[in-house]
């Protein structure tokens, strides 16, 4: 289980568009357009789920197993980080 | 009454009472935005060059905390509450920039916003033609009936009276300075694609948003009014049709647009 909370970067705009979330970083303009799991994370993380709470929303949406679940949540959390999406 | 440093002027129905100290630069400006000359009574003044405040008007001295500053070049752009500064302003091609900059950011709140597009009137409805630099913009315009043509650079759309629509702009290719200061509701934005024949397709509101963005002209870093932005735009894509026009950059473009 890991209940590490999510935290978005608080700098960043974003707004859902026809299910999918879009992300502008106002300082340098960059936008990132989230494909359907990606929005899906962003959403429940920005409502403050952790991870694990996350994984296990992911499951039931997607119809994936756990470990799947888990694993796609980390690895789009890692993307995020990488992408400056997350809070230091 | 107007003092003779004024110039007032308003651009997409956003009135702006220019304070330019400087005669030459106040003519030239009077020359540029000729069409858009309007005193209307509740104008944003702004302040060229540290037009000082003992002079007789009033300066915004409630606010000292700016709710945008932005510097271009060696110029530089203030706004505050209730009036706005431009510093260092040498000639007009740095005061048109700020006041497209300004305008940027007083729109947002207006529900509207600054487009690299050329927009051409037919039939009392307005065309909207985006695409980066080299897509074909000032083709359109050239291909299109004189004075029916709001800009061939910088469109201003807001939405107003219930319909979104596309206002003449003074902002220009090659620094020209030829819009009619009218507006007319939008029938369609149409991004721009060269290619060997003339068609036009449906795009999503995705696609359009994505074709869109990277010729907003946006100045603000401010998340909150990034995300107006985003929700305007969201309003728009959602509410006006959407299309790629594959076009030849000959005038028989015009019969896919309106069959």
């Amino acid at each position: 289980m890991n209940r590490e909370t999510v935290v978005l970067n608080p700098r960043l705009a974003w707004r859902e568009i026809q299910g999918r979330v879009v992300v502008i970083s106002p300082e340098d303009s960059v936008v990132h357009e989230l494909n359907e799991t990606a929005s899906f994370i962003w959403k429940h993380a920005e409502r403050g789920r952790n991870v694990s709470e996350i994984a296990d929303l992911l499951t039931t949406e997607f119809r994936v197993d756990a470990a799947q679940a888990q694993a796609d949540t980390e690895g789009l959390l890692a993307v995020f980080s990488q992408k400056g999406l997350l809070a230091n | 009454m107007a003092l003779p440093e004024q110039l007032s002027i308003s651009i997409g129905n956003i009135p702006m009472r220019l304070h330019i100290p400087e005669g030459i630069l106040r003519e030239k400006a009077r020359e540029r935005y000729a069409q858009f000359l309007d005193d209307a009574p509740d104008a944003l003044p702004i302040f060229l060059n540290s037009w000082s405040a003992d002079q007789p008007c009033v300066v915004d001295n409630e606010s000292r905390e700016s709710r945008f500053t932005y510097d271009w070049e060696k110029s530089s752009l203030r706004l505050e509450d209730r009036s706005a500064r431009f510093d260092g302003v040498r000639h007009e091609y740095g005061l048109d920039s700020l006041i497209r900059i300004l305008l940027s950011v007083l729109l947002t709140a207006q529900r509207g916003f600054l487009l690299h597009a050329a927009t051409v009137l037919r039939q009392g409805r307005a065309y909207v033609f985006t695409g980066k630099s080299g897509a074909g913009k000032s083709t359109v315009a050239s291909l299109s009936p004189a004075g029916s043509v709001l800009t061939d650079e910088i469109s201003l759309l807001r939405f107003v009276d219930g319909a979104w629509h596309a206002f003449g702009t003074p902002f220009w290719g090659e620094f020209r300075a030829e819009g009619a200061n009218v507006h007319a509701p939008i029938a369609g934005l149409y991004c721009l694609k060269q290619a060997p024949e003339d068609r036009v397709g449906p795009i999503s509101v995705r696609e359009a948003l994505r074709a869109m963005l990277p010729n907003i002209l946006f100045f603000s870093r401010d998340r909150q009014m990034t995300e107006s932005l985003l929700r305007l735009l969201s309003e728009f894509v959602g509410s006006i049709p959407s299309f790629e026009l594959f076009f030849r950059k000959d005038r028989h473009f015009w019969s896919v647009v309106t069959p």
